[in-house]
């Protein structure tokens, strides 16, 4: 006999669970909070959506526009927003249908796969919205020189150029800090599960 | 209709609760982590009971879930094991009635389960419960094959932990 049928037979012997619970125990627990991760992702992804959308609240419209106008940038600007709210509605209903289509019920191979599918949604909407802003911020600061360059020496152009890649890196570098602790926390044991999973389907 | 569901559940997972229980004890070392998992896996089978169709039995369905809850949903790792908790095992398993050899060869057993990684530990967990191959492959998505290999392996390593 093998040593684990020996084993297997004091699994298959073992008493049942000594507190086992009563339907109205059942109930309770069944009607309780989840704190899946499922849950958080879908949580933290719609206020991503919520907070940096309602940024343009916080800035008064009125003037930045006017700053637009002066440097000939209102045409741009203006499609460019178009566009941009276009996109942003395309990953809104990705995300969405993504997360609608996790289903605990699938095996987990898939399940996981989902999972880390609606994340994505959510990483490529910000790191859209991050390209939007730098790209918005280059041509503004290029314009502005433009528009301002018999008034500019040499120094104060490259002093500009600098100062603006400097606070759009620091920005970049804090946000992706914050990243990685949040969805690092969220996702830890599901990547680690999902690549031992992947490992097994490429090796064996 | 809604009372009537709840009813059927109900009824479905008292009896078949002592499934999510072992795999509490597979994938948590202590009893606050156990309870965790034990609600978790709960709301998670409520939440989906209305898909389940019945073309299944219950039980069968509810290893899915289960499983995948302890795997993918829930998030607090127990890679570590403490010694002390292991040996609080002993508050979850009845001592009478069950034979004293068998009682130390379930500790030492949940004892190596434990320092295997998740996957693993579904793995063995289903050889255990004696699931056919084919069902161990579709709950996990990989092919037959592969669970059979990965099987053998994680069986091999299993045996050099409990007999060095």
């Amino acid at each position: 006999m093998d040593l684990l049928d020996n084993y297997k037979k004091a699994w298959t012997n073992q008493p049942e669970e000594t507190s086992k619970l009563s339907a109205i125990e059942i109930y309770k627990l069944a009607h309780s909070k989840s704190s899946s991760i499922v849950k958080w992702i879908f949580i933290i992804g719609i206020l991503e959506f919520v907070i940096l959308n309602s940024l343009y609240f916080f800035v008064d419209m009125e003037t930045v526009m006017e700053e637009y106008r002066k440097i000939g940038l209102e045409n741009f600007i203006y499609y460019s927003n178009i566009l941009a709210y276009i996109i942003i509605f395309y990953f809104l209903v990705k995300f969405y249908v993504n997360y609608q289509r996790i289903s605990i019920v699938d095996s987990t191979n898939t399940l996981m796969n989902k999972i880390l599918k609606t994340r994505k949604t959510v990483k490529n909407y910000v790191i859209f919205n991050l390209a939007y802003v730098a790209i918005l911020m280059m041509v503004a600061t290029t314009a502005k020189i433009n528009a301002n360059y018999t008034d500019l020496n040499t120094t104060q152009i490259f002093m500009v150029v600098g100062a603006t890649l400097l606070a759009t890196l620091l920005f970049l570098g804090v946000l992706w800090l914050f990243y990685q602790l949040l969805y690092g926390f969220l996702l830890k044991k599901l990547k680690r599960n999902y690549k031992e999973l992947a490992k097994l389907n490429s090796t064996n | 209709m809604q009372k009537d569901l709840e009813a059927k559940f109900l009824k479905d997972f008292e009896k078949n609760q002592n499934i999510a229980h072992k795999i509490c004890r597979i994938y948590t070392s202590n009893k606050s982590a156990h309870n965790d998992l034990f609600q978790e896996i709960t709301i998670q089978v409520w939440k989906n009971y209305p898909k389940f169709r019945g073309d299944s039995k219950f039980s069968t369905w509810m290893y899915r879930v289960a499983l995948n809850t302890a795997i993918s949903l829930y998030r607090k790792s127990t890679r570590r094991v403490k010694t002390q908790d292991i040996s609080n095992l002993a508050y979850k398993i009845k001592a009478t009635d069950y034979d004293d050899t068998e009682e130390q060869q379930l500790k030492a057993l949940y004892k190596a389960i434990h320092t295997l990684n998740d996957i693993e530990k579904a793995l063995i967990f289903l050889y255990l419960e004696d699931k056919p191959y084919k069902e161990i492959s579709e709950t996990l998505g990989i092919s037959s094959v592969n669970a059979r290999v990965k099987m053998n392996r994680t069986k091999e390593k299993l045996k050099n932990i409990l007999n060095p």
